[in-house]
């Protein structure tokens, strides 16, 4: 063992915010380090949605590759990377599911001409699957405290009071972002709607 | 009764609890029974488990690496050993604390726990909201003896956010290893509620309640025996309303962190 080495015996790695930063720089390494420490996080979360197989191992490694490629929309200094990582890992699950219902609406549809009925007898679309790929994408429009905010509330299930807490910001603060976000999510809803039925 | 405030029924479509005089109004309003289910069409989208914050790390296996490394054409690869151990790196994901153990709190204390967390993920995103945490901190010069005890920790405590209040909070210990809380604080009167002091772990997760100062005074409160102040630093002033309800307001006028 060397005089500097660590745990594992390599150079003193860098901090999580490092990589962050490198990361961002487009750096390799910090792609390495990145799967290293956060790829467990990631895949664990696409192993709850979908259970281990091939659609889990899909959402891993598109977030990965997604984030790599779009590492230019990582803004170090908007939040740590595995957080980052979280969101874009959100996106692949929520557009797989959106995969998986239009391959099942093509499906129907078929066995419906083949059977002459009307295929239309559903909802076009499961709106709650296109509501998700939707709001994501309003959430990431999101600046700060804003997005913070209604994260905690949302996939943290915490109370307005514990996020007033946890982020020392005002409790009216606090509701008065949670309304602001919800008629957001809202009328980004209507407006689509209203283009559906157009 | 007039209509829930729009905060209120934003509050009610993330089925928060709400108080029984809105609940009562809400239970029988068309209007705002309506504004509730327009605002949670978003809530119910994204507000599922899948979609939290992360839970139990798994793995990925190894031919996930090779599909991102083809892809990117990256080089550099991650060590199989370190992925395969899946223990992310702190500060990611800790395992949950445990609380910490409860003294007998002195009355008229009240030990509260907020719920318990799934994951730090976005607790270190949220990290960077915190206001004024962690600035101000030795500006009183430890080891001062008096009366009460030698000084083994000081605060400067800041204002948040606009309140305008601060002050000054000390910990002495006794000769018998006792330990009180001297806070001195400078805030505005209040016409209703008061002021409560607290001591907060740096997640501003679990707290103990100290008792209740005034503003505009000095006062000196116990501090429960057995909790390790290294895991609970932050000291933090907090608006109670008169409503009985033992829990931190979230409202908080000023902090600091003991060092
Ligand atoms: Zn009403």
């Amino acid at each position: 063992m060397s005089s500097h080495a660590g745990p594992t015996g390599h150079r003193p790695e860098p901090d999580d915010a490092e990589v962050g930063r490198r990361f961002a720089a487009g750096e390799e390494q910090a792609l390495a380090w990145a799967y290293e420490r956060f790829a467990g996080q990631v895949h664990g979360m696409a192993v709850r949605a979908f259970g281990p197989g091939p659609d889990a191992e899909d959402v891993t490694q598109q977030t990965f590759i997604s984030a790599w490629t779009g590492r230019a929309g990582y803004r170090p200094e908007q939040g740590p990377l595995p957080a980052w990582l979280v969101g874009v890992c959100r996106h692949k699950i929520a557009d797989t599911w959106a995969r998986r219902d239009r391959q099942r609406r093509t499906a129907e549809a078929a066995v419906a001409q083949a059977q002459s009925a009307p295929a239309t007898a559903g909802p076009l679309v499961d709106s709650a699957v296109a509501d998700r790929v939707l709001l994501l994408g309003e959430l990431d429009l999101l600046g700060q405290p804003q997005r913070g905010i209604i994260e905690l509330a949302f996939f943290e299930d915490l109370t307005h009071a514990q996020i007033a807490a946890r982020t020392g910001l005002p409790l009216g603060t606090v509701k008065s972002h949670i309304r602001r976000t919800l008629e957001r999510l809202r009328t980004r809803l209507e407006v689509d709607d209203a283009a559906l039925h157009a | 009764m007039p209509h829930c405030t729009p905060e209120t029924l934003a509050l009610a479509a993330l089925r928060e609890p709400l108080p029984a005089v809105d609940d009562a109004h809400l239970a029988g309003c068309a209007r705002c029974q309506a504004e509730v289910a327009s605002l949670q069409r978003g809530v119910d989208a994204l507000a599922v488990p899948q979609l939290a914050a992360p839970g139990p790390a798994v793995p990925p296996p190894p031919a996930v690496w090779s599909a991102i490394a083809a892809a990117t054409g990256v080089t550099a690869t991650p060590r199989p050993d370190v992925v395969a151990a899946a223990v992310p790196a702190a500060p990611v994901a800790p395992p949950p604390v445990p609380p910490p153990p409860l003294p007998p709190p002195p009355a008229p204390a009240t030990v509260t726990t907020l719920r318990p967390r799934r994951s730090r993920l976005l607790l270190a995103a949220a990290a960077a909201l915190v206001v004024g945490a962690g600035i101000g901190a030795g500006a009183v010069a430890l080891g001062d003896r008096d009366d009460d005890g030698l000084t083994v920790a000081a605060a400067a405590l800041d204002p948040l956010e606009e309140s305008g209040a601060s002050g000054e909070a000390r910990v002495l210990e006794r000769g018998d290893g006792t330990r009180t809380l001297r806070l001195d604080l400078t805030a505005a009167d209040l016409e209703d509620g008061f002021y409560e002091v607290w001591l907060i772990d740096e997640a501003v997760e679990d707290m103990y309640s100290l008792g209740v100062v005034q503003g505009g005074g000095e006062v000196t409160l116990e501090v429960p025996p057995g909790v390790d102040l290294t895991e609970f630093p932050v000291v933090d002033v907090s608006v109670e309303p008169l409503d009985g309800d033992p829990v931190h307001s979230g409202v908080s006028v000023a902090r600091g962190v003991l060092a």
